[in-house]
């Protein structure tokens, strides 16, 4: 080794530190958000006239194309993979009832490799070179906002299913599938605490452990170009809760034993994990080894399926939704939804995904889709300008959400319909607000 | 924040530190004595963690005892994709870029396989996830401990071969000198294999215990590479026992950084180490005559 050349040892060092950034950076994007929706409307819509009913005549003619990429490798990839089943069994049933305009209609998806560089060269080709009649937005925050942006150089309306960050989105032809209001971080800690504060016994002091992803961190602690801007611990502290611990980490992080110890020490009765993807896995997992059984704890943004498999363990843990296919919830709607249901967890079953049940992410897709839809038909035509004014003058209907009204002051972010779920008998159970829960809330390990 | 805290937050991340070098160990091996920067050694412990996930969920075989399937299927892997490496004469640099490439295609080929959403052992098949060994008044999670005590058998075991075996010494001697080596009749190609397929099998017992312990997701080698790739440089290149002291070392740090100040400042502690490391001792802090 003594002869080996000092310039070839530190060239290959150069490389591998190049490598690792770019392999970093796909990890990083590993734990963006993977958000979750808003909840059903109080009296169960009627099915989209388009996708849901049935049409006599067979659409004819030249199909009309929508253009999309999704994340279907790379990090984003794990709910990519929702968007797209869900996307192919909407397009299949509006061309089964009539298709739109009375022309069949053509999705293009492309792969954007979870890769937000590629997202705009890729809808800027799908536009520019291709010349799609329509298009649909991709999948994670960071992509929506590439996208968005090649939209609205063109003009080109798009409704895009997951970004919930309402300041971000200013361009005033993107329509959101699943909205938190305009203020995330205002409505989500406060529907929370409300939410708990029934418990018999509520909590009285909370943790909190953040990602200091994007999608997360601004939860916690608010917009960052704002100090005044509500938070998390502003609203805790307003209502009545003590603060007993404030945690960031950073995104990636896999190493969850220091938190799981310092939450201990703190010995909160509510832990707010605002995080994503596994994180409260691996939090639950470490605080579990300690010998320490959490509290009430809340995860924002989880992967379902990962925390059901942790089995007693994380029963009564608390997430954010804007739908779940719990029987009660079902009877609520009626047999069109429960098709869809069922035909959803078939693809997704015949897919290789781990979790099947058709919740927030496929709600948010299929209400994209459906606002896309109503756009088309409210303006009668493929005209973008028309398509947007029609949107923002009537809405849309949705199948899972109802009536979606935009409002272009508040970046077309209708008043949410978000819940809570909370991990009951071992599976997903929508338990507020009570006039759409399949459930009560319970204490910690009921 | 209570030294207790600190100290049960170095504890554990000391554990991890073993899972670190368990992950650094045939990387460092075959960069080391075969100037191969195989990064599809990543590749193998994700297969291997994959592998467990799907013997222990579909066949039921305890988590543990999968090594016994995967170990030898990754010594094979492992061995042939060092001789393809030595039938085509990769160059250092050039093994970066290829290994990569194969990288890249392992995870695709896992998530087509396996999808790309996340894959975890239910609590029912891994009991191990969430057990822990009481000490007093600290706990040393079962996971860790046993990636833990995997590294010490497996680095010492690395470390008596290389000083005490002829194969061992055969191979140092051609890390050293390619020419002078082969002129004494050292055949590096079946070295070279061999040392391939041991660090497959190495990346087959990191795979299982990554498997035990967390998700598996496809794109999980990219979150790895940082760490052990700091791992293995602090370590020294090649040096089994250091990266085994340079694991623990990262692992207690960033546990103790973590719980003292914030998880978030971990990895700034722990890439300025490794900085300051690099510019003092760029052969690594754990090699005699680093400088």
């Amino acid at each position: 080794m003594n002869n080996r050349s000092n310039g070839l040892r530190a060239g290959a060092a150069t490389t591998v530190l190049a490598l690792l950034l770019v392999a970093c950076d796909q990890g990083a994007a590993t734990t963006s958000p993977s958000a979750t929706s808003p909840a059903a409307p109080s009296s169960p819509p009627a099915a989209s006239a388009d996708a849901g009913s049935p049409t006599p005549a067979a659409p004819s003619g030249e199909p009309i194309v929508v253009g999309s990429t999704l994340s279907l490798t790379g990090a984003f990839a794990a709910t990519g993979a929702i968007h797209k089943i869900v996307g192919e069994q909407f397009v299949e049933r509006l061309n089964a009832n009539g298709g739109l305009l009375g022309r069949p209609v053509e999705w293009i998806v492309q792969d954007d490799e979870s890769d937000q560089a590629r997202v705009a060269q890729l809808y800027e080709r799908l536009i520019s070179q291709d010349g799609v009649d329509l298009i649909m937005g991709p999948y994670a925050t960071p992509n929506i906002l590439s996208a968005m942006a090649v939209a609205e150089r063109h003009g080109y309306v798009l409704p895009q299913h997951t970004a919930v960050i309402a300041p971000l989105l200013t361009y005033e032809c993107q329509f959101p599938a699943w909205s938190i209001g305009f203020e995330p971080n205002v409505y989500v800690p406060t529907q929370l605490y409300e939410a708990v504060a029934t418990l018999p016994d509520p909590p009285a002091t909370v943790a909190f452990a953040t990602n200091q992803n994007g999608s997360t961190d601004f939860v916690t602690r608010g917009l960052p170009d704002d100090e005044t801007d509500p938070d998390s611990r502003s609203i805790a502290s307003a209502m009545g809760l003590e603060i007993v611990a404030d945690i960031q980490y950073p995104p990636g992080t896999t190493e969850w034993a220091p938190i799981a110890t310092q939450l201990q020490q703190a010995d909160p009765d509510l832990i707010v994990n605002n995080s994503l993807g596994v994180d409260t896995v691996g939090l639950i997992q470490a605080m579990k080894q300690l010998n320490y059984d959490p509290p009430l704890v809340f995860s924002l943004f989880p992967a379902p399926g990962p925390l059901l498999g942790l089995g007693a363990d994380a029963e009564g843990v608390l997430s954010v939704s804007i739908f779940e296919p719990n029987d009660a919830i079902l009877a609520q709607y009626g047999p069109e939804v429960t098709a869809i249901v069922d035909e959803y967890e078939t693809a997704a079953a015949a897919a290789g995904l781990p979790y099947t049940a058709f919740e927030t992410q496929a709600t948010a897709s299929w209400n994209a889709w459906e606002i896309l839809i109503a756009g088309v038909v409210g303006a009668g035509s493929l005209e973008h300008e028309a398509i947007c004014d029609a949107l923002h003058a009537n809405g849309a209907e949705t199948t899972f959400s109802g009536n979606l009204a935009f409002d272009p002051a508040q970046n077309n972010f209708w008043p949410s319909n978000q819940g809570l779920k909370q991990i009951q008998g071992g599976d997903w159970v929508m338990v507020y607000p009570p006039d759409r829960a399949a459930g009560t809330i319970q204490p910690a390990g009921n | 924040m209570t030294i207790q805290t600190v100290l049960q937050a170095g504890i554990a991340g000391a554990l991890t530190g073993g899972l670190y070098a368990l992950m650094a160990l045939g990387l460092s091996l075959t960069w080391g004595m075969l100037r191969v920067i195989n990064l599809t050694h990543f590749a193998l412990i994700l297969v291997g963690g994959y592998l467990t996930f799907e013997l222990a969920t579909r066949a039921g075989i305890d988590p543990l005892l999968t090594v016994v399937v995967t170990a030898p299927v990754l010594f094979v892997v492992g061995g042939a994709l060092q001789w393809a490496f030595d039938r085509f004469a990769l160059t250092e640099f050039n093994s970066l870029l290829v290994t990569f490439g194969l990288l890249i295609v392992v995870v695709q080929l896992v998530s087509n396989y396996w999808s790309a959403d996340f894959q975890r052992m239910s609590a029912e098949v891994n009991p191990y996830a969430t057990q822990s060994l009481r000490l007093g008044p600290f706990a040393f999670p079962t996971p860790r401990l046993l990636a833990f005590i995997a590294a010490v058998v497996l680095v010492g075991g690395a470390h008596v071969w290389l000083q005490r075996t002829y194969p061992g010494r055969a191979l140092r001697a051609f890390a050293q000198d390619r020419t002078i080596a082969a002129a004494f009749g050292i055949d590096h190609v079946r070295l070279g294999v061999l040392l391939g397929g041991v660090a497959g099998a190495t990346a087959a017992v990191a795979g299982m215990l990554v498997a035990v312990d967390r998700p598996l997701t496809p794109s999980s080698p990219f979150e790895w590479f940082g760490i052990v790739f700091a791992v293995v440089i602090l370590g020294g290149i090649g040096n089994a026992v250091g990266t085994l002291l340079a694991g623990i070392v990262v692992g207690a740090l960033a546990g103790v950084v973590s719980a003292a100040w914030s998880p978030s400042t971990a990895p700034l502690v722990i890439f300025s180490l490794i900085i300051v490391a690099l510019l003092v001792r760029p052969r690594g802090i754990f090699v005699r005559g680093g400088t």
